[in-house]
Formats: C-alpha cells, sequence, structure tokens
C-alpha cells in the first residue's frame, strides 16, 4: 500500500446468492417475485424455481488518501453499505481485494478492525438498557483500551459530544441525535486512524445533522481519514475532497466535488413548478434535443406542487418545446427557475435519474 | 500475563458486566428466576409423596433403586441441576439472538475483540444470575423439607466440569443461531431429551434399557447422577471417579468441539452476509 492511501480498494465485487423460496412459502405468498431492484440481476433469475444472484457491488476501484474526506455517493440499494461492510470485515467479498490502513481485509481482518472506528446506519448498534458511559465502558474494552487510559477517554469523548450531562441515563432515553453521537463517541474510542461513517446524519433534524458535519470536519481537522457514504449531496459537497458516484455497484464517476460540476458547467438546469404530479410527459421530456436528464420530486414546501428538474446543454433551446409538452400534457407552470447546475445535476447526467428516487 | 490474555479476560468480562446489567434491569425477569426453581421441583416432590402411600411404603423400593430414601433431596438436586445447566446451555445462543434482534451484533463484531470470549462472557453472566435460583431452591429444600446438602470441594469440581461441558453445547448452538436464526423447536426438543433421559427425578434403573443407552451418551447424566451420590449419599472420589473422569472427557471434547463449530460458522456467515439479518 501507498503510505499516502488510508483505504485502497480494488475491484471489488460482492455478489450474493439470493435462495428461492420454497414450495410452502410460494403457496401461501401473495407477492410474485419482484424485479427492479437498483442491484443486478446476475445468473439464473428463474422467478423463484432457481436461486438468483444479486451484484451488490460489481468491480469497484478507488483509494482514499490519509486525512481526506472521501464521499461514496448513491442512491438507497446502490451498494455504499455492502461496500463500508466489507472494509469493516463484516462481510466477505467474492472478489478483488482492499487493505485499510495498510492491511488486508481478508488476510488481516482483526488489523483492519483495530484500525477503524465504524458507524453503521441505523440507531440500533447500541445498548438501549445501558447509559451512554457504560456503552462506551463496555466498547472501551472491546476495543483494546487499557482501563485506566479509557476512564479519561470516555470523559473527553462524553465532553466533547455533550453528552456528559446525560452520560448516566439510559440510552433508551436518548434522542436520536444524541444516539448518533454516541455512535461516533464510541468509534472514536481507540482513536483509530481512518473512521467509517455510514449515511451518519440520516434521520437527524436539520439542526443535528448540522453539528454532526462540524463534527466530521473536526475529525478530518485532527487527521483521522473518513470515507462517508450519504445520499443528501449537499452534505457529500459541503464535507468531501473527493467524491465517487455509485450506482448499480458500480463507481460511475470519482473525482472533487468541483470538477465534478466543472464537467456540465456548460449545462443549465431548469426547474419547472407545477400543481401536480407530471403523468406521462417525463419520457417525452427526456426525448427532447439537447436534454441530458429529467427527475420529477414532490415539493417539500407544504403544498401539493411538483418540481420537474431538466438538465439541458442550452436552456434558450429547450424552454419553448419545454413548455409546450407541459401545456399539451394539462400541467399548469407555477413557477421557472433556470439554476447553475449542482452536483445533483452531475448525479442527474450521469444516470439518467434522481438520488431520491 | 501477556497483552492477548489480558485483553480476552478484559472482553470477557465486560460482556459479562453488560449482560448482568441488562439483566437487572429487567425486574419481572429476576422474580422469575426465584420464583420457578422453587415450584417444579416442589411439583415432583409432592407426586412423589403420593405415590410412596401414607405410611411412606413405598420409599424402600425407592431406596433400593437408588441407594437413598431422601427422594426430596434427590428430586430437587436433578431438578435444580437441570434448570441450571440449562440457562448455561442456552445462554450464548440466546443472547447471540438477542444481539441480533436489538441489532447490536455488527457493533460489536466490527471490534477487534476476541468474539469466542465476548460470547463466553454472556455466558457466564447467565451461569452467576442463574446460581441465584440454585440457591434459593436449596435453601427452600433444606428449610421445608429438611434437606442436607454436602457442599464438598468434589461436588463444587462436578459443577465447573459439568459447566464447560454446557459451555461447549452452548457454543455449538451458538452456531447454529448464527446460520439458522431461530432455534426453538431444537431447543425445545433437547430440553425434554435431557428431561426424560437423564434421570432428573427418577433413578435410570426404571428406564428401558435403549433409554439407558442414550442416557449414557448425555454429559447432564453423569453430572446429576455425580451430585447425587456425592452430596446425598456420601459417595468418595474413589467411588465415583470413573464417572467423574468420563464427565471430565466429555467436557473437553464438547468445549473443543463447539469453539471449533463457532470459529468455522463465524468465517461463514462473512462470506455468507448473513451476519446482521434477523
Amino acid at each position: 500500500m501507498s503510505v499516502a492511501n488510508a483505504i485502497e480498494v480494488e475491484d471489488l465485487r460482492r455478489t450474493f446468492t439470493r435462495r428461492a423460496p420454497n414450495t410452502l412459502t410460494r403457496m401461501f405468498s401473495r407477492q410474485r417475485p419482484k424485479g427492479g431492484s437498483n442491484a443486478k440481476e446476475a445468473g439464473c433469475g428463474d422467478s423463484g424455481k432457481r436461486p438468483a444472484a444479486l451484484v451488490a457491488v460489481d468491480g469497484i476501484t478507488f483509494d482514499i488518501r490519509v486525512g481526506e474526506i472521501f464521499g461514496l455517493l448513491g442512491p438507497n440499494g446502490a451498494g455504499k453499505t455492502t461496500t463500508i461492510k466489507m472494509l469493516c470485515t463484516l462481510l466477505e467479498p467474492t472478489l478483488g481485494t482492499a487493505r485499510v490502513a495498510g492491511f488486508d481485509i481478508v488476510r488481516e481482518p482483526a488489523r483492519v478492525r483495530a484500525s477503524l472506528g465504524t458507524v453503521l446506519s441505523g440507531e440500533r448498534s447500541l445498548y438501549w438498557k445501558l447509559t451512554g458511559r457504560e456503552n462506551l465502558e463496555y466498547f472501551a474494552a472491546l476495543y483494546d483500551v487499557e482501563p485506566s487510559t479509557a476512564r479519561e477517554r470516555i470523559r473527553e469523548l462524553l465532553d466533547r459530544f455533550e453528552l456528559a450531562d446525560k452520560a448516566n441515563e439510559l440510552v433508551e432515553r436518548y434522542s436520536t441525535g444524541m444516539r448518533q453521537r454516541l455512535s461516533i463517541a464510541r468509534a472514536l474510542l481507540a482513536n483509530p486512524p481512518v473512521l467509517l461513517l455510514d449515511e451518519p446524519t440520516a434521520g437527524l433534524d436539520p439542526q443535528s445533522a448540522r453539528n454532526l458535519r462540524e463534527v466530521v470536519r473536526e475529525l478530518k481537522g485532527e487527521g483521522h481519514t473518513i470515507l462517508l457514504t450519504t445520499h443528501y449531496m449537499a452534505e457529500a459537497d459541503e464535507l468531501s475532497d473527493r467524491i465517487a458516484i455509485i450506482d448499480h455497484g458500480k463507481v460511475i464517476a470519482l473525482d472533487t466535488p468541483a470538477v465534478l460540476k466543472h464537467h456540465i458547467q456548460q449545462m443549465h438546469s431548469v426547474e419547472v413548478e407545477t400543481d401536480r404530479a407530471p403523468n406521462g410527459i417525463l419520457d417525452e421530456l427526456r426525448s427532447l434535443p439537447l436534454v441530458r436528464g429529467v427527475e420529477c420530486v414532490q415539493s417539500g414546501n407544504g403544498y401539493e406542487t411538483w418540481t420537474i428538474r431538466v438538465l439541458t446543454e442550452n436552456s434558450r433551446q429547450t424552454l419553448d418545446a419545454l413548455l409546450d409538452l407541459l401545456r399539451a400534457g394539462g400541467e399548469r407552470v407555477l413557477n421557472l427557475r433556470v439554476a447553475e447546475p449542482t452536483l445533483e445535476d452531475v448525479f442527474i447526467a450521469l444516470t439518467g435519474k434522481s438520488l431520491r428516487y | 500475563m501477556s497483552r492477548t490474555i489480558r485483553c480476552t479476560a478484559r472482553v470477557f468480562l465486560a460482556a459479562a458486566r453488560r449482560d448482568f446489567l441488562i439483566t437487572t434491569r429487567y425486574a419481572d425477569f429476576v422474580v422469575g428466576m426465584l420464583v420457578w426453581p422453587i415450584l417444579m421441583p416442589s411439583l415432583t416432590v409432592f407426586a412423589a409423596k403420593a405415590l410412596a402411600g401414607p405410611d411412606g411404603a413405598g420409599l424402600s423400593a425407592f431406596a433400593e433403586r437408588t441407594g437413598t430414601t431422601d427422594y426430596v433431596g434427590f428430586v430437587f438436586a436433578g431438578m435444580v441441576l437441570w434448570m441450571w445447566l440449562n440457562m448455561v446451555l442456552w445462554s450464548v445462543g440466546g443472547e447471540l439472538r438477542a444481539e441480533q434482534r436489538r441489532g447490536t451484533l455488527e457493533s460489536n463484531w466490527m471490534t477487534p475483540a476476541p468474539r469466542l470470549a465476548m460470547l463466553l462472557g454472556s455466558g457466564l453472566n447467565q451461569m452467576i444470575v442463574s446460581v441465584m435460583p440454585v440457591f434459593a431452591s436449596l435453601a427452600v429444600c433444606s428449610a421445608a423439607w429438611g434437606v442436607r446438602f454436602a457442599a464438598t470441594p468434589l461436588v463444587c469440581l462436578v459443577f465447573l466440569v459439568s459447566t464447560i461441558a454446557m459451555f461447549g453445547m452452548a457454543l455449538a448452538f451458538a452456531s447454529l443461531v448464527l446460520f439458522l436464526k431461530e432455534l426453538n423447536a431444537a431447543v425445545f426438543f433437547l430440553r425434554g431429551v435431557f428431561m426424560v433421559f437423564c434421570g432428573l427425578t427418577s433413578p435410570l434403573a426404571v428406564l428401558p434399557p435403549w433409554m439407558r443407552a442414550v442416557s449414557r451418551a448425555l454429559p447432564l447424566t453423569y453430572s446429576i447422577d455425580l451430585v447425587r451420590r456425592l452430596s446425598l449419599a456420601g459417595a468418595s472420589y474413589a467411588d465415583v471417579s470413573r464417572d467423574f473422569w468420563v464427565l471430565t472427557a466429555f467436557a473437553a471434547g464438547l468445549m473443543a468441539a463447539g469453539c471449533l463449530a463457532f470459529l468455522v460458522v463465524d468465517r461463514a456467515v462473512r462470506r455468507n452476509g448473513t451476519l446482521g439479518q434477523y
């Protein structure tokens, strides 16, 4: 491993064999086997008669430099969490190799785990019937922190994450934000050089999410290398030194946020607000000349409105055709705006779809 | 003491402390633990009293088969030991299943701590917690029925060796939990087998020959028999040495097999990615 790289991932692949449901399950199941997962089907997917393979991670390669925040960005089911689970040795790769802090994830799993602090998504990774302090004391023993050092370290972390006042309360009484902070404190107990943070702000209120992003920046300032997965564009843009965009288990772009956005800077993003869901015209919009991507989301403004976002190489040439199509479809245009491209537009340009579907 | 051994010991004790704290925060569990071991043997004792006849004439037949007329002590020794070893037997797998359900298993296994130490620490807590009902049961037995158990060092050693044997089986069950998730049916089956074949409330002599053959293949049979002979019938080491070494061989073999099974399954679940599934 190069000394400049904290994590090296080479052609990593993970396939899951899906068992076919047995006869009884099929008889009593009302649901037909569904397709449409983000991950790819491989092998023989014969509607439940034979096992099919699900390719969750499909030959990804990237390096993470020491001291950088590396964002792994992709929609749900893109392969982000599977990648994290392989890196923290909970899951073995089907093919390929990866090294964390110079240690091979398959051959030296204990050393990899000793070099890592991992926060997986979800808030059930702590013991709710233990207090915050008891949780940290327990995990300090698991991370082989000497008892004398552990006491001081736990006190520091409780202070740092503003949990000192609630340290002796059961975790079941904590808010979601407090539990997330405690999870990060747990990951920092042994002061590991590399941190894996899987969707750290998922489910947090805006203020807690902002505070947590500040913590991530501080951790980078202290020299930690951070792999951050998220499906929040703004978060990845704000925090990451470099971003890998992952979709269907493959890395489809990897660069700094600025360079990724620069690639589509000559494009425009046209946002149209309508008063109802645009039925059936999105495909027509996609087929317009110069249009590189279209997404539609329900507006989060408390009103029943929808925002159609069209990424085009030239907004002046697209606007007329766009408005004609909307009117022909019976849509009422409430608002229209031409904006500079964002990281979200990068994703749309690369995949033709939104992150939030 | 080397750093590895110290680290393993710390993990072992930390896991035991964690489970002890969690256990004691569920008040109903503590009440259940104390009441059940008193009620259950009493059931059989009253049945035995009825079967012995109004003047206890049936006791001579019982003494002929068991070597003691103290049927209350006989029943309590069998039932209490069965319940205690049962708790140890299901402790590791049960705790692993609880971790899967809580969602804490992965956060434990992402640490560099030895997993066997974590699991056995859970078992240690269960063993410590389950000693409470054993004492409660023996105290009631002594106060209400006047039974006196001889707690000699050899009896304690039999307890220890029995525990090692049960931990070995517990690890094998824990391995199955990782693969199969729900094991209630298997647990109840094995519990029933132990109950019927190990001579809990009756001497092995009353079992048909084929059942006696099966009972000799179960370590709990030796544990119960040894405790009865040593603490109730006043047997010496010379009287029980053969059975004691059979039990010790069981303990060594089961512990080795349990550890091996767990290590193999640990690797397998990382390969197939089913660790966190529940």
